[in-house]
């Protein structure tokens, strides 16, 4: 057994399909290049693959992770030649390693995201913008009701902000760059973060309009922060 | 090219739907092809991407160097409101270009209850709906599939029909645009018109009057200039081995409706159910090599990544070298985790033994299509199954270790009593017994789904009016009232959906405007029990001053002229008489592959043999 850890996007061509749809899409994928992928036993073997975390639909990334369980090492030049010549527009592969030994899932190591939300403004005036920037990262706690299927959900949102938001005048539309934390007990999405923001903060923008790209996805403690495949 | 605004996407569900890009899709320069096609199936995404006529087309357009085939489906309610608030005109998945800049239109028409979706996308694509209204700067509209055969309910909004199978007259009908455009476009629209019009299969509704008797039947259809034949007979790929095939379909990021490797066997079936219009239309029995299905299943699993195909014909179980084939198509591929699977059963232990080779994982259900609940109607209907062989074919499966089992039926069908139909619940409980017999307790979970028999053309019921919805629903409750056990699970078909289906499945050239009423009144998606609208339907029939009940419930006498007279799969009128006259008698009729000719006049029509090579090994 070698496990493959592959660093890959989600790309505009691709940003509206779901976590699961992106999921599916690696494993035809997998299959189309021929990789050695091992499968569960069971009744209903399935493809030995896991991810590092969900991206929601209408998100793009340039830093995500799968790791790839193989029933033998092949080489990863190879792998990497025969998977990109089998994605769909929109996956592109950006570094690739073996994992050595016995280490643990992604989804268990990866605890922090860093996000550029991309917004059109609907005021003229930078300052108001900033205004609302400065009192979301100066406030104690900032509680957003999550509405979902299975009801509604009050959260604190400042729990998981591993920074303060920082903010960059585009034409006509600003940038924001969120860094939040993934714990075992919960997260908070971007998109959520903005709604706060809008909602609660006056930020003047054209929520129905953004675009949320992930910048990356790390393992961070207070000594360092890597990526999942420079471990 | 279209620009998608992030705010319509963000908002709409499955925005996937609408953005294109999947594994397999082609994108080609408009600039350095000579003709394009936009292919559409007129409802939403993953029913349209399911489709395997259209899989081939776009396979076989895009193999031409001079022609572009790019995809289009119906969007669902939430984008169709987007995209008119924004002004977006209705576009194709590869280019992202409005649909009306190409120069030919083709609709997949499956269904009758698609024919509203057809209206509205034309309409959003900001296409006149009418055949007349269009210049020769507008696409070329065409329709395929089974409706053609009985179009004239939708006949002027097509430029032009084709009757059979696409692979063919396809790259006949691209050959014919493309000189056509080369030379200037020479005649206008109706030059090309008349030049499709030569084509074989090709039916140019405009070059066709009808007139009409006082007491509203068809008088009769005949062209209204020289050119044209008086009857338009439907195309055959002689040999299916010869064409080609979607060996690289898309494989599309949503989960569409089959989401699968579809390998179809053959095309064609002779087993001659009386009830059936693709039995008719898909005549006669052609079956592919087993050396060629398992070279296309090789390349169909290494182009797609899928690691599921199922055997698709009309009656896989009937493909003459089947056992084989599935035993190829295991050892060679299971080394991929690739399953088989095998959509319809035929009903006898054979298909038992099959279904356990290729469910060797996972037991699903099985699903048997018994059709009708009484011997004397499975003899009507000539569905040519006993009692006997589905208590068999179920006491295999139970012994094989199912336990669940769907069971398929029809109401309504011509001469039913309603002992006919109380017979659908005694073969239920018969099958709840039986498992009871076998394994020495309950436990069998079995599903009773019964449709709403619906006469089509070209088919011996042509000539019998269908139940009254009201009919329908009695012999609903009577069902329901006698499946009162838990183990049964009873799912009915809508009486006034099957209704209209009925109306339009025979109807005639005067539902054009019925159906432009429905339209304007909100009617779209009909075929989608949330969106049909019946009172919508109702009322325009009432305004346009038709009766949908001449159409659906009347009985036709056998020298009444019919609205598709003119247009023919090959098996002959009398041929569909003889059978309507043993359908009455309880006369059984035999598969003409196995033992001799019914005579139904395709084969000699048409110039095509049945393929059968079990039959030459």
């Amino acid at each position: 057994m070698a496990k493959l850890r592959l660093e890959i996007t989600k790309g505009e061509e691709i940003r509206y399909i779901s976590h699961l749809d992106y999921a599916s899409a690696m494993e035809r994928a997998i299959i189309r290049a021929k990789l050695p992928v091992a499968y569960s036993e069971g009744f209903n073997p399935h493809m030995k693959i896991s991810f590092a975390s969900a991206l929601a639909v209408g998100v793009t990334s340039q830093a995500e992770y799968i790791d790839i369980e193989c029933k033998e090492e092949i080489d990863v030049n190879q792998a990497v030649e025969h998977l990109k010549a089998s994605l769909p527009m929109g996956i592109r592969i950006k570094g690739a390693a073996y994992m050595q030994g016995n280490v643990p899932a992604l989804m268990a190591i990866v605890n922090l995201a860093t996000y550029e939300i991309t917004v059109p403004l609907l005021a003229e005036d930078i300052g108001i913008i900033e205004d609302s920037i400065r009192w979301f990262n100066e406030a104690e706690a900032v509680l957003y009701t999550r509405e979902s299927p299975k009801g509604k959900k009050e959260i604190e949102i400042k729990q998981y902000m591993a920074k303060p938001i920082t903010l960059t005048a585009l034409d006509k539309a600003v940038r924001l760059i969120l860094e939040i934390q993934i714990t075992p007990t919960g997260s908070i999405k971007p998109g959520e973060v903005l709604g706060a923001l809008v909602a609660m903060f006056d930020l003047p923008v054209d929520i129905d309009n953004l675009l949320i790209h992930r910048t990356g996805l790390y393992i961070s403690n207070a000594n360092r922060q890597v990526s999942p495949v420079e471990l | 090219m279209i620009t998608l605004d992030p705010a319509m996407l963000n908002r709409v569900i499955k925005p996937a739907r609408y953005t294109g890009n999947e594994w397999n899709s082609i994108k080609k320069d408009h600039d350095t092809v000579s003709v394009t096609v936009a292919l559409s199936l007129p409802d939403v995404y993953e029913v349209g991407m399911s489709n395997l006529g259209l899989k081939i087309l776009y396979q076989i357009l895009n193999n031409r160097e001079d022609t572009a085939a790019e995809r289009v489906y119906a969007p669902w309610v939430d984008m169709e409101a987007e995209m008119r608030e924004r002004n977006i005109p209705l576009y194709t998945l590869e280019s992202l270009k409005p649909v009306r800049e190409f120069d030919i239109v083709g609709f997949s028409l499956q269904y009758e209850m698609s024919y509203s979706n057809v209206l509205n996308m034309l309409d959003l694509a900001g296409i006149p709906l009418f055949t007349a209204e269009r210049d020769e700067h507008m696409p070329i509209i065409i329709g395929g599939g089974p409706c053609t055969f009985n179009a004239e309910p939708v006949a002027d909004f097509f430029d032009c029909l084709v009757l059979g199978e696409g692979e063919e007259v396809m790259e006949d009908i691209i050959a014919a645009v493309s000189s056509w455009k080369k030379a200037g476009k020479i005649n206008g629209r109706s030059g090309i018109l008349k030049s499709l019009a030569q084509i074989g299969g090709v039916y140019v509704p405009s070059l066709y009057d009808v007139t009409y008797h006082e007491n509203g039947m068809v008088a009769e259809v005949l062209p209204n200039c020289p050119e044209v034949p008086l009857v338009v007979t439907k195309r055959v790929v002689k040999d299916l081995n010869k064409v080609e095939y979607a060996t690289r379909p898309i494989v599309p990021f949503l989960d569409i409706v089959h989401d699968r490797i579809m390998l179809e066997l053959f095309r064609g079936c002779t087993r001659g159910c009386r009830f059936c219009q693709a039995g008719v239309l898909y005549r006669p029995v052609r079956e592919r090599r087993p050396e060629l299905l398992l070279k296309m299943a090789k390349e169909m699993v290494d182009s797609t990544g899928y690691n599921e195909i199922s055997l698709t014909s009309l009656s896989s179980a009937d493909y003459s070298c089947l056992p084989d084939l599935v035993d190829s198509l295991m050892g060679e591929l299971k080394e991929q985790g690739v399953s088989v699977s095998l959509p319809s059963l035929r009903i006898d232990s054979f298909s038992i033994d099959l279904a356990q080779k290729v469910q060797q994982v996972r037991k699903s259900g099985l699903t048997f299509a018994p059709e009708a609940g009484s011997q004397r109607m499975r003899d009507v209907i000539n569905k040519g199954v006993t009692q006997k062989n589905l208590e068999d074919a179920v006491s295999a499966a139970f012994q094989a270790g199912w336990s669940t089992v769907k069971l398929y039926f029809m109401m309504g069908l011509p001469t039913e009593t309603d002992e006919d139909v109380l017979g659908i619940a005694d073969l239920a409980y018969k099958v709840l017994d039986l498992y009871k017999e076998i394994k020495g307790r309950r436990g069998a979970k079995v599903t009773v789904s019964v449709s709403c028999f619906v006469p089509k053309p070209h088919t011996p019921f042509q000539w019998f009016g269908q139940d009254l919805a009201n009919e329908f629903e009695r012999k609903q409750q009577l069902l329901k009232a006698r499946l009162r056990d838990r183990s049964i699970t009873f799912n009915w078909h809508d009486a006034r959906t099957s209704f209209l289906e009925g109306a339009f499945a025979r109807g005639d050239r005067r539902l054009g405007q019925v159906l432009l009423k429905a339209w304007q009144n909100g009617a779209r998606f009909d075929g989608w029990s949330e969106y049909f609208k019946y009172d919508v339907w109702m009322d325009a029939f009432k305004t346009c001053e038709i009766d949908p009940y001449f159409y659906a419930t009347r009985h036709r006498d056998f020298d009444e002229v019919m609205p598709w007279d003119h247009l023919s799969s090959g098996a002959s009128k009398q041929f569909l008489q003889r059978e309507y006259e043993q359908a009455v008698t309880e006369e059984l009729t035999c598969d003409c592959r196995r033992e001799h000719c019914s005579a139904c006049g395709v084969c000699p029509g048409l110039g095509v043999e049945v393929l059968d090579w079990g039959s030459r090994a």
